[in-house]
């Protein structure tokens, strides 16, 4: 029996499968972000369709779900009815939908062959996405009635995934 | 009825396997040649087993039979017919039939090979690729059962993911990657029959050293084709971006590659059994990490498969495979003890185990740069990630390190090296450096780690050449005619070395491409209007306009641009060197459009466009000039190919023992 290669062996065995087995079951979609736990920087954009304003600071007080897309991706078109559906279950929730560099008629034709049930507001030059750090649409953040931002998530959502997430900012 | 006679094929080869590897330990341990013909046999079932279920999904995938639910989940009527062949690889469950199809194939072939041969050290190596194959026909019927049904099936699925439908290598890269991998198992087999029978002898390394030499040759081709598929259709002129999964094909490929080394240590001076056997011991346990990398959606990466319930299982066996492993290792590794000993730290072998050192060194490196974010979140909780300058920081120096001892080792004598020697065999190729480096900077290089790679690179170029073609001249001094001492030294007796040699040429043509093209890399962002042009690192380029193509599964615009050298008037009057044509697709299932860039390749570097956004009349392109890129692809194929070379075995089986009162033996000897 050889000691030393048994010990050597033993730590490798031991900080592998402790590393890995921690890392299992963690979702890598649910991203930290330097934001969360941080006011969320506030915005004023105009809505499609109705063109009025919609200022992040008057939400105070509700939870909100934002969650940045575009018509030109895929998973967006995925998760689209996921959103609504929960929007129109979650009357105390806000939904914000902010649309990440695109045109406004192709947003128009999105929702209204698809439905919506909640504004859909248009980041013409991309200012307010970069002032969340978003790195690719669809992401999703969520702010408590405090205007706090609470977790940020990356790609489609599921119903489970938001309402975890939901909660983390009811609480 | 194809789900079932799948599913049928798949139990059959759990049984097969986990009954052959019990039968085959057992002859193992009883030294039963009777146990022995009876586990060959099993080896030959479960390879059938496999192949026949691996034939039945191409079947169902070919017939759109989507009743079979992994046809359902990849399968589409709508893609080309060698999308819908491939699409065995393109998702989890397919890609685990694949690995035991290729398994099976390897085992089968590797025991026939060695049928009447290595009858002390077979059993148990057969006993451990039947326990892997045991275990992957486990994960095929059950946590990655591609054969299960669907109740109402549909009428077309949605085809496999978007982004390996871009590119033709889907159809090379992911086969060359598991050849590769699976054929790891292999040398572990070999490695573990070795340790439970408590000795490796002479003559057993052979077998060991081939089955180690060919899954390192598909793996070293797919590391390569794996980093061009990403230049082709990636679109920011990079091959390498240290993602967890490239990093996962490279570990393996680097311990191999070190265990090759150590074998020739070993088979020449009888020392380091101990350290190969555990080096092969690592590749494979580092290919069951990166198929857990890529399949536990634990790390996030392009390649990542969806999250899937394998995760937990592999992470098991990878455990068990482990525990294994160091147990044995830890029984057996003294009675591998050495037959020889190294005289001098400056020797050829000396290099080799400071070669060896800088793998290993090399291997933690990348492998904790991977796992750090796992480890910190581990700890702390926190999410993070290492990122390029990382990598580029600590891969760098060892990199033009292994580079310089690249040159050094193969110049030094075995044994021990007088002062004379040390003198008369450094120095020469010294000059060489001096003048590749010299011509470098003449063209403009000023990076300090390129230039120190053209000094490592002049002088390691000079001792492969000088060696390579040192037995034909000393067959030339005895009066040999040119053309018969060439085939003779090279490709007949000395084919081993040569191939070597080859595979070093080819390093150094790697080190040196990808030192240049990754420093003396030049870009432009431009916005261009349709009919003008921007002239850059030479060429101009014209904006002639936009093409909207519909195809069944994507949507795509090409951007067209002719090319004309030099300056040129505005609106590119010069003669037209070729015409570029980039493109953006859009694919039904993807989150973003991906683009193709387009690249104008010629000896010395590539011209490369990749469409930034198309609005209307107006272009933005990113254009990228990129010297010797190109020499990558080539250089990789050249060590592929001198690694086939080197692995053709000789007609003649003569073993010699260098004993260990003759340490200055000459390198012919052996080959």
């Amino acid at each position: 029996m050889n000691k030393t290669v048994l010990i050597v062996g033993v730590v490798i065995v031991a900080v592998v499968v402790f590393v890995l087995f921690a890392g299992l079951g963690k979702d890598p979609s649910i991203i930290d972000s330097p934001l969360i736990g941080k006011p969320a920087p506030p915005f004023a954009l105009k809505a499609v369709g109705s063109g009025e304003t919609v200022d992040l600071t008057a939400l105070r007080g509700k939870p909100v779900i934002l969650n940045f897309w575009a018509t030109w991706c895929g998973p967006c078109y995925e998760e689209h009815p996921t959103l609504v559906a929960n929007a129109r279950n979650l009357p105390n929730v806000q939904f914000v939908g902010v649309v990440f560099n695109d045109d406004e008629d192709k947003i128009m034709r999105f929702l209204a062959q698809r439905g919506t049930a909640y504004p859909t507001l248009l980041d013409t030059n991309g200012k307010t996405a970069i002032a969340y750090g978003v790195g690719g649409v669809p992401e999703t953040y969520f702010i408590n009635p405090a205007g706090t931002i609470v977790a940020k998530y990356a790609g489609p959502l599921s119903t489970e995934e938001l309402q975890a997430n939901l909660a983390k900012a009811l609480r | 009825m194809t789900p079932i006679l799948g599913r049928f094929l798949i139990l059959a080869s759990v049984l097969v396997s986990t009954t052959g590897a019990f039968i085959a330990y057992a002859a193992g341990a009883k030294r039963s040649p009777e146990g022995l013909r009876w586990s060959q046999r099993f080896a030959y079932a479960f390879a059938g087993l496999m192949v026949i279920a691996t034939g039945v999904m191409e079947y169902a995938l070919i017939t759109h039979d989507f009743s079979v639910q992994y046809v359902a989940h990849v399968g589409s009527t709508q893609v080309p017919m060698w999308v819908t062949i491939v699409s065995l690889w393109s998702s989890l469950e397919g890609s685990i039939l694949f690995w035991g199809f290729i398994l099976g194939i390897y085992i089968a072939a590797t025991t026939w090979v060695n049928r009447n041969d290595h009858q002390e050290y077979m059993p148990f190596a057969i006993g451990t690729w039947l326990s892997c194959g045991a275990f992957f026909s486990f994960l095929i019927a059950g946590p990655a059962n591609p054969f299960l049904t669907v109740a109402n099936p549909p009428l077309d699925g949605p085809g496999p993911n978007a982004l390996l439908q871009n590119h033709l290598l889907m159809i090379i890269h992911p086969p060359m990657l598991y050849l590769g991998y699976v054929g790891m198992t292999i040398p572990f087999g070999f490695a573990i029959a070795a340790l439970l029978r408590g000795r490796l002898g002479q003559s057993f390394l052979r077998p060991l050293r081939a089955s180690l030499l060919l899954p390192w040759v598909f793996l070293t081709i797919a590391i390569m084709l794996g980093g061009w598929w990403a230049y082709e259709v990636l679109g920011w002129g990079g091959y390498w971006a240290w993602d967890p999964v490239e990093n996962a094909s490279l570990l393996p490929w680097l311990t191999a590659t070190a265990a090759l080394h150590s074998a020739i240590v070993m088979e020449r001076r009888g020392v380091l059994k101990g350290w190969t056997v555990t080096l092969i011991q690592a590749s494979f346990l580092l290919t069951i990490l990166g198929t857990f990398m890529t399949r536990s959606g634990v790390f996030n990466s392009v390649h990542s498969f969806t999250q899937s319930a394998i995760g937990p299982t592999i992470l098991v066996f990878l455990a068990a495979v482990l525990v294994f492993s160091v147990a044995l290792l830890a029984l057996r590794i003294d009675s591998l003890e050495a037959e020889g000993q190294l005289d001098s730290a400056v020797s050829r072998e000396g290099m080799f185990l400071v070669n060896n050192l800088f793998f290993v060194v090399l291997t933690f490196t990348v492998l904790i740069g991977t796992c750090f974010p796992l480890i910190v979140e581990a700890v702390k909780g926190k999410q993070m990630s290492v990122g390029r300058p990382y990598f580029d920081a600590m891969v760098v120096p060892i990199g033009t390190a292994l580079l310089f001892l690249l040159g050094v080792g193969p110049a030094l004598p075995w044994g021990k090296a007088s002062r004379k020697e040390m003198q008369r065999a450094l120095l020469p190729p010294f000059i060489t450096g001096v003048v590749v480096l010299a011509i470098g900077y003449a063209l403009g290089v000023r990076n300090g780690w390129t230039l120190l790679t053209l000094l490592f690179g002049g002088y390691a170029a000079h001792v492969t050449f000088a060696q390579m073609w040192l037995p034909l001249r000393q067959r030339m001094k005895r009066g040999d005619s040119f053309g018969p001492a060439l085939i003779d030294t090279q490709l007949r007796r000395g084919r081993r070395r040569f191939g070597g040699y080859v595979v070093h040429a080819g390093a150094v043509i790697v080190f040196v491409a990808i030192a240049v093209s990754s420093t003396m890399r030049t870009q432009q962002e431009v916005t261009l209007k349709r009919g003008q042009s921007t002239t850059f690192a030479g060429y101009t380029v014209t904006f002639t306009g936009t093409e909207e193509r519909a195809e069944p599964h994507r949507q795509s615009t090409i951007a067209h641009f002719n090319i004309t050298k030099g300056g040129g008037p505005p609106g590119g009057g010069g003669n037209i060197i070729t015409t570029m044509d980039p493109r953006m697709n859009q694919y039904a299932t993807m989150r973003e459009p991906i683009g193709t860039p387009a690249v104008y390749s010629t000896i010395t570097r590539d011209y490369y466009i990749s469409i930034m956004n198309l609005q209307g009349d107006e272009a933005g392109v990113l254009i990228i000039n990129l010297p010797m890129v190109g020499w990558i692809w080539f250089a990789v194929l050249m060590m592929g190919v001198g690694g086939l070379i080197a692995l053709i075995p000789s007609r003649r089986r003569t073993y010699v023992v260098v004993p260990e009162s003759a340490p200055d033996i000459d390198s012919e000897v052996v080959a």
